[in-house]
């Protein structure tokens, strides 16, 4: 059956754009179509945006590990390959064994961004499985969702049987463990679905309703609240050494190790700094011995060392000095995501560079000082301005910063900053730099718009409305010095979407359905968006986009996603939102002592740095 | 190639579903191939060091090759029957590697050397017959010319000079398959899915190219047609 569904695929390959897109056979793709309980793991994008995911690579890595689980993988397909499948009458397949995802016992999906839901529905609908989780039958595969937006899942709440809040390396594999015994011993859907109700971390939608004062209570046993799945140390599981090398150039395509998972600078802005507490770093004898094999296995020319804040790993100075020792010679380079704001950031980046100096990034997010206060960004404009100094001196010759609008307690005068900062940074590039050297100095300036998430400090903050936004737009661009500034930001509509998307409750749902049954897919795509079918899509719903998005909440109101913790308390957001309304900063937790935030306390977890739990939480 | 470096030559395929990489993609993954396999590569000097590294013609997305090549220089020499079984167990068997060689300094890059390849078409569809096709081909070869509009441009080719050797065809099952041979240079490559193309709009059928395949890229040295391997 599934070597005549590949003869089908095979079929439409030379009709499409990038055909590349739908071939298996990549290096490191595992073949275990016999194993006894099976799971596809979907990427809610293109193979290209996707393919590189980590979370995805290590849930494929760690069931493909297991005798008797197996795991395989498949993408969104394109507007012209999704057309061509559904003329044809070819369901959506999984790449390794081109299995009908139908036929696979778990559907397995990361929710990576909100801009990506219209394609879960895409994926659900072309592979014939009924979108809500209440129209499947035993002849459907369990739909699993989890990933950075479940810990606001309402939105796409219905469309999944089981959501996993947190960390998937041991939850995944029990859930598949967990479906394999129920099926064996004959339990029915619903039973199974009733009983992991009980496994931590898990959330399943269907066993809740809306409750009278806002968001979700449970309407049986389940427990009302979910909290998140964390591992006690993140170097129990080796990274995935032997990853899918792609032969499509995607997205991130480079061999990764991730060096510490969780940072606790705690900018209040930022959702990911806040649900993925504590700090937990890999020690660098393990990061060194895994980057070797992982290169080795994949063959790849470069390697990155990810995390949240990849220069705050207590031994990040050895690890490169190791690296780039034993790679020397081999045209192989080193590479870290972004950096912080300072001298030693700088002399790291020149230690991995391999000689290279593309272009430096750093996150300022805000123009004034009392500004960066209230989001506890502690960058000053002294260490901006010396660290760009030093990065020309040494050679660099661009640099990029981000910014955002929209902050609480944003006035003119921090956008205006924003001009004033670029300029002053702009100014010291130039003078780091000899005279004949000045044109070359390119100065990038990304600006988005704040989206106020769930389990943050202002989590209880309304976004600005869209014309305020493009207003807001309209005084940056006026205050950005007119010469050597490459200037982009984020589309006003874009970040109106994700507000509403990012901030609403379980009545979202209906919306995204009827958006995407108008056609709305790939919306992170700009020349596939269009606000216009949103705005008809909320409309048929009942719904007021702009008012789920500029919503505030007060402290005794309930909020959407109260029903899932982080860890952190509630309290002690609460608390930071008030330090944010004073312009009081509140200190690292891993340098600085315990601030209060509950996570290691409620996930029974502590800060490991290099490997060893700093201990006295 | 600098003093102390050995020239490998690799003899590969773009087979099954690898027809549908660009060359860029082969490359990338053929590299890869390489660094698995721990060839000791020799690395370019300047600004970005990469592995040392040249390919043959390039294919385009969707055109199968059984004999295609690369040159990777290496700072020690491995033994030849080593190199073949370390870079075939690290290899995807689409892009399955066939053959090894070490080749003069002196021999010229696989680009400016080779100068003719071999196709071979396979056409489909109802009324398509070895005979029917054959006829349109002489008629189109006859004619001297071709034009072939590419991304908005055309191209004139002289056929005497495009087609060095003489096309053949004949029938396998329900496909006709044409062995055509080109000429490549700077002067342009006719791609022999534009010939045939024409030679179908020429016939009353309902016929289409099925499937492209380069079987042989050819050196001409001296009056002389040999593989570079």
């Amino acid at each position: 059956m599934s070597s005549d569904l590949s003869r089908r695929v095979e079929a439409l390959l030379p009709r499409v754009e990038r055909p590349v897109r739908y071939i298996n056979s990549e290096w490191g793709a595992r073949h275990a179509s016999d194993a006894g309980h099976r799971t596809v793991l979907l990427y809610p994008d293109t193979y290209e945006v996707g393919q590189a995911n980590q979370a995805l690579a290590i849930l494929y890595d760690r069931l493909n590990s297991i005798e008797g689980l197996a795991a395989e993988r498949a993408y969104v397909p394109w507007v012209d390959m999704a057309a061509e499948m559904r003329s044809t009458g070819v369901p959506l397949f999984s790449l390794e064994s081109c299995t009908a995802v139908v036929d696979f016992d778990i559907l397995g999906i990361t929710l990576p961004y909100e801009l990506t839901y219209t394609n879960i529905l895409e994926a659900l609908d072309l592979a014939g499985i009924p979108l809500d989780a209440t129209g499947r039958t035993e002849e459907h595969p369990i739909v699993l969702g989890g990933g950075p937006c479940a810990y606001n899942p309402e939105p796409v709440a219905r469309f999944f049987d089981v959501i996993l809040i947190g960390e998937g390396e041991d939850a995944v594999v029990q859930i598949a463990t967990a479906h394999r015994d129920a099926k064996r011993s004959g339990l029915s859907r619903s039973e199974f679905l009733d009983n992991l109700a009980g496994m931590p971390g898990v959330y399943v939608p269907a066993l809740y309703r809306p409750a009278p004062g806002g968001g979700v209570e449970p309407s049986g046993s389940a427990p009302p609240v979910v909290t998140k799945r964390v591992l006690t140390d993140i170097g129990v599981h080796r990274p995935p050494l032997c990853p899918v090398v792609p032969y499509m150039d995607v997205v991130h395509d480079r061999f990764t190790v991730e060096v510490l998972r969780g940072c606790t600078r705690g900018c209040r802005f930022c959702q990911a700094g806040m649900v993925y507490r504590p700090v937990r770093e890999r020690s660098a004898d393990d990061i060194v011995r895994d980057v070797m094999e992982g290169l080795r296995c994949t063959g790849y020319d470069e390697v990155s060392l990810t995390s949240l804040s990849t220069t705050d790993h207590s031994q990040l100075e050895e690890v490169l000095r190791r690296l780039t020792g034993r790679l020397e010679g081999s045209g192989i380079t080193v590479s870290l995501p972004s950096l912080r704001v300072d001298a030693f950031s700088v002399s790291m980046a020149r230690l991995v560079s391999g000689g290279r100096k593309s272009g430096l990034t750093f996150a300022p997010e805000a123009g004034t000082q009392r500004l960066r206060d209230v989001i506890n960004k502690n960058v000053t404009e002294e260490d901006l301005i010396e660290t760009v100094s030093r990065a020309f001196s040494a050679g660099w010759r661009r640099v990029k910063l981000y910014f955002m609008i929209g902050l609480p307690t944003e006035t003119d005068e921090d956008i205006l900053g924003i001009g004033g900062l670029v300029h002053r940074v702009q100014q010291a590039a130039r003078e780091a730099v000899p005279a004949s050297d000045r044109g070359s100095v390119r100065i990038g300036v990304s600006v988005s718009t704040f989206v106020p998430k769930a389990h943050t400090p202002f989590q209880w903050e309304g976004q600005i409305p869209t014309g305020e936004i493009v207003r807001r737009q309209g005084v940056l661009r006026s205050a950005m010095p007119r010469k050597g500034i490459d200037l982009s930001w984020h589309d006003a509509d874009v970040s109106f979407l994700e507000g509403v998307v990012a901030r609403g409750g379980r009545e979202v749902a209906a919306a995204i359905e009827s958006a995407w049954r108008a056609g709305a897919r790939f919306d992170a795509w700009t020349e596939q968006f269009e606000l216009a079918v949103w705005r008809e899509a909320f409309a048929e719903a009942g719904l007021d986009p702009a008012a789920i998005a500029s919503r505030s909440y007060q402290r005794d109101e309930r909020l959407p996603w109260a029903h899932i913790s982080s860890g952190v308390s509630e309290r002690f957001l609460w608390l930071e939102r008030e330090r944010a309304l004073t312009g009081t900063t509140t200190v690292d937790c891993s340098f600085d002592g315990c601030t209060g935030c509950d996570a290691c306390g409620t996930l029974d977890v502590d800060v490991l740095l290099g490997g060893e739990s700093r201990g006295g939480r | 190639m600098a003093a102390g470096e050995f020239r490998l030559r690799v003899c590969y395929a773009k087979s099954g579903r690898a027809r549908f990489l660009s060359h860029l993609e082969v490359m990338r993954a053929l590299e890869r191939s390489s660094r698995r396999a721990a060839l000791p590569y020799a690395v370019t000097k300047g600004f970005n060091p990469h592995m040392k590294a040249a390919f043959g013609p390039a294919l385009p997305v969707g055109t199968a090759g059984e004999r295609e090549y690369f040159d990777i220089w290496l700072t020690q020499p491995v033994p030849v029957a080593d190199a073949l079984e370390r870079l075939r167990r690290s290899t995807p068997a689409e892009l399955g590697i066939d053959q090894v060689r070490y080749v003069h300094e002196r021999e010229p890059s696989l680009t400016a050397a080779a100068t003719m390849a071999r196709y071979e078409v396979a056409v489909g569809g109802e009324g398509v017959t070895a005979e029917g096709i054959a006829e349109a081909l002489v008629t189109v070869i006859g004619e001297g010319r071709l034009e072939v509009e590419r991304k908005g441009k055309t191209k004139v080719f002289d056929l005497a000079r495009s087609l060095p050797e003489e096309v053949r065809t004949r029938s396998t099952g329900p496909l006709v398959i044409v062995e055509v041979t080109t000429r490549m240079g700077q002067e342009g490559s006719l791609r022999p899915d534009a010939l045939l193309e024409e030679a179908l709009s020429r016939t009353s059928v309902d016929g289409a190219v099925v499937s492209v395949t380069r079987t042989d890229i050819l050196i001409e040295e001296e009056g002389v047609v040999r593989r570079p391997l």
